[in-house]
């Protein structure tokens, strides 16, 4: 009778893998760009400038959920605080919004990270302090993508230039 | 009002009416439940290992380092799958008792204990092994981002906790400890298996909301830690304050064995069959901290029960001092060594030295059959002999015959009779002419027991026809 039980435990349990493996189909290379999708547009609010939040370089990361409105800025050289797009990756969602003072680029905070798997919310919580230095350095979104987060890194930038170019 | 508890301990069953049993449907029933125990155990070890498939695990791998991680992954949930399964195995889920019995539950408990240890180390070493090549960094820095974390500090404590468990179990660990000292680390894993849930909430993505596999994981986790608390815990507390047992009296039947008599409050919905055991705990100055198996050496009789403990160690030892009226708690009743394991005509009750306990309360609690009944009762000498007068009249009463073997082992060979015995060609099939369609029941120490056992197989008996009851753990 054990041999029974023995072997019911094997033969179930290798018609449940063999069963999971085959429906969830075998590895397959995912181009990222091709994952990188732009979906949601710009939140409603985004791209208007406000006198409340603009300036103040690395006054950190508050109010992330809602943006903040910004006010106008003189012609030319932008101030104020952009949302950029909802960029999806296969790992979720990434959403940066940068602050911008006369042109000049003072913070980038992420709204929205990776984070479909604890592995990439360790990935994005590692990444994105690095990017958000690079490009205050850079003072642009062409910056260099984090290895071992590419995801992270392209959605992170996606979204970022999506801010940039609403402030023109 | 103790007068005559010796008397009603053992006093002869009612003649009971019930005709020769069909056990073979009983019998069935249990062998199908306790098949389908070890089958859920590998199915679901597979489902958790499945989920994460089906969630789109191997999909994601696009590197060696993926790949890696995704078998350190794999092996975290089956291990994890593995230590709940091993948890409910420990704790005492009557279904569980009633088709494979208790000590046959531990012993899958047991046997699980290296191989869970050996996937959870392998979920350790692979995952920082499979992360430090996505992130670009060696095995130190990988750890040391780890130890960053919080929930991942919680995680490495829960697997040194899981590694005291397993290491102070293995066998030749064990025996430097006192049983309780044991008995508490051991308990450790159940904070272990606790310690290690914020790391797989926050890392592990297997719980994220809305998934499958976080219903999966919750019911197990669920079901795992109900069932001890309310088993192993709560239930026993409440039975022990319903039936509120106390000290009658404490009998001396030999310089190191004694009877204690309890009383206690409604006895039959207890529902004990002779020949198994309860936990007990006394709650006196010197003994309330350690519990010991003993088992019932008499059926109850009205509200009266009896259990025979011999001195083995200095915790049995200290019970010859009880007092009238002290409070008894107790886990149980628990096993299989009863006529519910029934699966013959004959009984053939084979017993060493104390091993005599259960024995007794089965031939209490066994009816007339149409089988034949027969006892063998091993001793080194007469002195040894414990409660030979119930178990001879008990015998008779049943139309068959006690037979005692004393005399020192043989020294030649490897023989759970005595030397003497063995000179005269005493084998099982003389004692027990009709073993081949019998329930063999055998109770003493372990290697002993597993002698007579070996024999019975030898005879041809199958593995359902005999049962064993180690008093020693
Ligand atoms: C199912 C079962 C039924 C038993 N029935 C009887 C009986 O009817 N009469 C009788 O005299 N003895 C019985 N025993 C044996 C008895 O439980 C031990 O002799 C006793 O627990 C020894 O404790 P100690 O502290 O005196 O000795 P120690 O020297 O501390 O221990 C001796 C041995 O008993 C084991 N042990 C100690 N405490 C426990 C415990 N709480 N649980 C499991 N093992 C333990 C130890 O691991 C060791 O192997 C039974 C044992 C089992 C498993």
């Amino acid at each position: 009778m054990r041999t029974r039980a023995v072997l019911g435990g094997v033969f179930s349990s290798a018609a449940i893998l063999i069963g999971a493996w085959s429906l969830s189909g075998a590895p397959k290379a995912v181009h990222v760009a091709a994952a990188a999708t732009t979906t949601g547009t710009t939140t409603p609010g985004s791209g208007t400038a406000s006198s409340g939040t603009s300036g103040s370089a690395g006054s950190g990361s508050t109010g992330g959920a809602s943006p903040a409105p910004s006010s106008t800025a003189s012609a030319g050289k932008a101030s104020g605080t952009y949302t950029g797009s909802v960029v999806s990756t296969q790992y979720g969602n990434v959403q940066v919004q940068v602050t911008l003072s006369q042109g000049k680029i003072t913070d980038v905070t992420a709204l929205q990270l990776t984070d479909r798997e604890g592995r990439s919310v360790q990935i994005s919580n590692y990444a994105a302090p690095i990017l958000r230095q690079e490009v205050l350095t850079a003072q642009s979104a062409s910056v260099d993508t984090v290895s071992g987060a590419t995801y992270t890194s392209e959605g992170y930038l996606t979204s970022l230039q999506a801010a940039l170019d609403q402030a023109g | 009002m103790n007068t005559g508890i010796a008397e009603r301990g053992w006093s002869l069953p009612e003649a009971a009416s019930a005709p020769s049993e069909d056990y073979r449907s009983a019998l069935r029933r249990r062998l199908f439940a306790a098949d389908l125990a070890v089958v859920l155990c590998w199915a679901s070890t597979a489902g958790a290992v499945a989920l994460y498939l089906l969630s789109g695990g191997v999909s994601q791998i696009h590197s060696k380092a993926d790949a890696v991680t995704a078998l350190g992954i794999i092996a975290g949930l089956a291990g994890t799958n593995l230590i709940l399964i091993m948890l409910l195995l420990a704790a005492r889920i009557p279904w569980l008792d009633r088709a494979v019995g208790q000590d046959v539950a531990i012993g899958w408990h047991r046997r699980l204990g290296k191989p869970v240890l050996y996937l959870i180390l392998a979920h350790a070493a692979l995952l920082t092994l499979g992360y430090a090549a996505t992130d670009g960094l060696d095995v130190v820095g990988e750890t040391a981002a780890f130890l960053s974390n919080r929930d991942m500090i919680l995680a490495y404590l829960a697997l040194a906790l899981l590694l005291a468990v397993v290491v102070t179990s293995l066998v030749a660990v064990r025996r430097k400890f006192p049983y309780e000292a044991w008995h508490l680390i051991h308990l450790l894993s159940y904070a272990a298996v606790l310690l290690a849930l914020p790391h797989e909430l926050s890392y592990g993505g297997v719980l994220a909301a809305g998934t499958v596999e976080r219903i999966y994981w919750i019911a197990l986790y669920l079901l795992a830690y109900g069932a001890a608390a309310w088993y192993r815990f709560a239930k026993p507390l409440l039975l022990s304050l319903r039936h509120d047992f106390r000290v009658v009296s404490v009998e001396r039947l030999a310089p190191d064995v004694i009877s204690i008599h309890l009383r206690g409050r409604e006895l039959g919905r207890l529902g004990i069959a002779g020949g198994q055991y309860a936990t007990w705990r006394f709650w006196s100055a010197r003994n309330w901290w350690h519990s010991h198996p003993l088992s019932f050496s008499a059926m109850p009789h009205g509200d009266l029960l009896r259990i025979t403990v011999r001195g083995a160690g200095s915790g049995t030892a200290g019970l010859a001092g009880l007092r009238r009226g002290t409070r008894v708690w107790f886990e149980g009743p628990y096993g299989l060594f009863s006529r519910h394991a029934r699966s013959a005509p004959n009984l053939a009750l084979v017993g060493a030295g104390i091993g005599v306990t259960p024995l007794r309360a089965l031939l209490e609690d066994s009816r007339h059959s149409g089988g034949e009944t027969a006892l063998l009762v091993r001793a080194s000498d007469e002195s040894q002999l414990y409660l030979w007068e119930e178990l001879h009249t008990l015998c008779e009463w049943h139309g068959g015959t006690a037979f005692a073997d004393v005399g020192p082992r043989s020294r030649a060979t490897s023989s759970w009779l005595s030397a003497d015995a063995v000179r005269r060609g005493v084998s099982l099939q003389s004692v027990f002419p009709r073993i081949l369609h019998s329930d063999l029941y055998i109770c003493g120490p372990g290697p002993w027991a597993e002698l007579v056992a070996q024999e019975a197989k030898a005879l041809g008996l199958e593995d359902h026809q005999i049962h064993l009851e180690r008093f020693d753990s």
